[in-house]
């Protein structure tokens, strides 16, 4: 593994626990009484410790795909949340604060990391 | 072109295999850690019952005559047994409008009557347009208004809670409207509580933008909801639009309530919010009542939204 593989798994470990952090507190303080949003929150807390887990001790790079796909799932559920709704539930902006806005920087950075890995990895693969 | 298909060892698939299920076996893990965290900080602080349960019924439409409900006195009928079937009394049930569907004195008659059949110590109403339609709300106050005040709004404490019950259907224009008197009552009614007390507001419009093109929102609660937001708690639930909504904002969260009569369309869907006649035997899981809860030391109240059977 490179250095640089190294940081970008690092990274990727960390957005999700911070974006699964988030939903976690959330889920705690009041929102798993929401219907269909706090068994969803809880399920995305749950899945992003998990995948953050494993990507930090050395999982396989579909682990990687699977944060990006997490984290983004994340992030449209985010905007449905502030536009047409989600499961008949909306929010404004970036309430509950600083929690959406932890959690969407957090999930940016997971689906960037994993964007500019995978470029690398297919640059990588082009040049051998 | 030189590529072979890629193919997977045995060795290979166990190792991502083994993977995944390590994968899916830290996801229960973390959701039962997590589960059980919330859990636990709600017992600490409820212990075995909630400070406080009551139900919410909205929008009976008493009278209504139509192809999306025929009887709507039978589906408010079944409405009524299923609260008094929760397996406790809830400490009391909000009626949160539109009772009657065009304001009789015998629609008034019938739901009062009805309403007398739950088992509950205490039944609170708040009017819906349809409950003031000719008379700017007087057979309702009439009937329900003992113990009101201006037009019909009212508050009360219990268990802790405050609890505002507000009247938004009177001086429509497009929006629903609280007007200067009644801004007025809320702010006055308010200014002697900590601000700890969890707050409990009923009104019939939505006193958030739901879809302001169909009127479903009013257009004085910004001024309204001002006076409350120095509370850690406050939750606004509302009838009128026929459908399960919620909204946060801030320290505030807004519940719509289904109805007991018939459903109307999601916003937008359609150019005007007519009752929606669903295929035969759908209409029940449109249809419905809802639980609330409340543990003292929680910001959140809890809600179970309870189809009707």
């Amino acid at each position: 593994m490179t250095f640089a593989e190294a940081i970008t798994r690092i990274g990727i470990a960390a957005g999700m626990a911070v974006s699964g952090i988030s939903h976690a507190y959330l889920y705690m303080h009041g929102y798993q009484h929401i219907p269909t949003i706090g068994a969803a929150f809880m399920l995305q807390a749950s899945v992003s410790f998990a995948v953050a887990v494993l990507i930090l001790i050395g999982g396989p790079e579909w682990l990687q795909w699977a944060a990006a796909m997490v984290a983004g799932g994340a992030l449209i559920a985010f905007v449905l949340s502030r536009t047409v709704g989600l499961f008949g539930f909306s929010e404004r902006g970036w309430q509950p604060s600083p929690h959406a806005a932890v959690s969407v920087v957090a999930e940016l950075l997971t689906v960037g990391l994993w964007a500019a890995c995978l470029v690398g990895r297919r640059r990588a693969a082009a040049r051998a | 072109m030189t590529d072979a298909p890629r193919t997977m060892s045995r060795r290979q698939l166990i190792r991502h295999s083994a993977w995944f299920g390590a994968a899916v076996g830290l996801a229960v893990a973390g959701g039962e850690v997590i589960s059980h965290v919330a859990g636990t900080a709600e017992a600490k602080q409820g212990l075995a019952r909630p400070t406080l349960r009551f139900a919410q019924v909205s929008d009976s439409h008493i009278g209504f005559s139509g192809k999306a409900n025929p009887d709507v006195a039978g589906s408010f009928s079944q409405a009524i047994g299923q609260i008094n079937n929760l397996g406790y009394a809830p400490d009391f049930v909000i009626h949160t409008g539109d009772l009657t569907h065009l304001a009789t004195p015998d629609q008034f008659d019938q739901v009062k009557q009805m309403m007398t059949g739950l088992r509950t110590p205490h039944v609170f109403t708040v009017p819906g347009e349809h409950d003031s339609v000719d008379d700017a709300g007087q057979k309702y106050r009439g009937v329900f208004g003992a113990g009101t005040r201006g037009d019909g709004w009212y508050s009360f404490d219990i268990t802790g809670v405050h609890v505002i019950a507000l009247v938004n259907t009177l001086n429509l224009k497009k929006l629903g409207h609280l007007g200067v008197e009644q801004l007025e009552f809320i702010a006055k009614d308010v200014a002697a509580l900590s601000d700890d007390t969890p707050i409990i507001v009923f009104s019939h419009i939505p006193l958030f933008a739901m879809y302001p093109d169909w009127g479903w929102g009013t257009d004085d609660a910004t001024q309204a909801l001002s006076y409350l937001r120095r509370f850690s708690s406050v939750t606004c639930l509302n009838g009128h639009v026929h459908q399960v909504f919620s909204k946060t904002e801030g320290n505030v969260t807004f519940y719509s309530g289904t109805t007991t009569a018939y459903p109307l369309p999601h916003p937008g869907d359609g150019p005007a919010p007519k009752p929606v006649t669903l295929p035969a035997g759908r209409l029940h899981d449109a249809l419905g009542i809802r639980e609330v809860s409340y543990i003292r030391g929680q910001n959140a109240l809890a809600l179970k939204e309870r189809t009707l059977q």
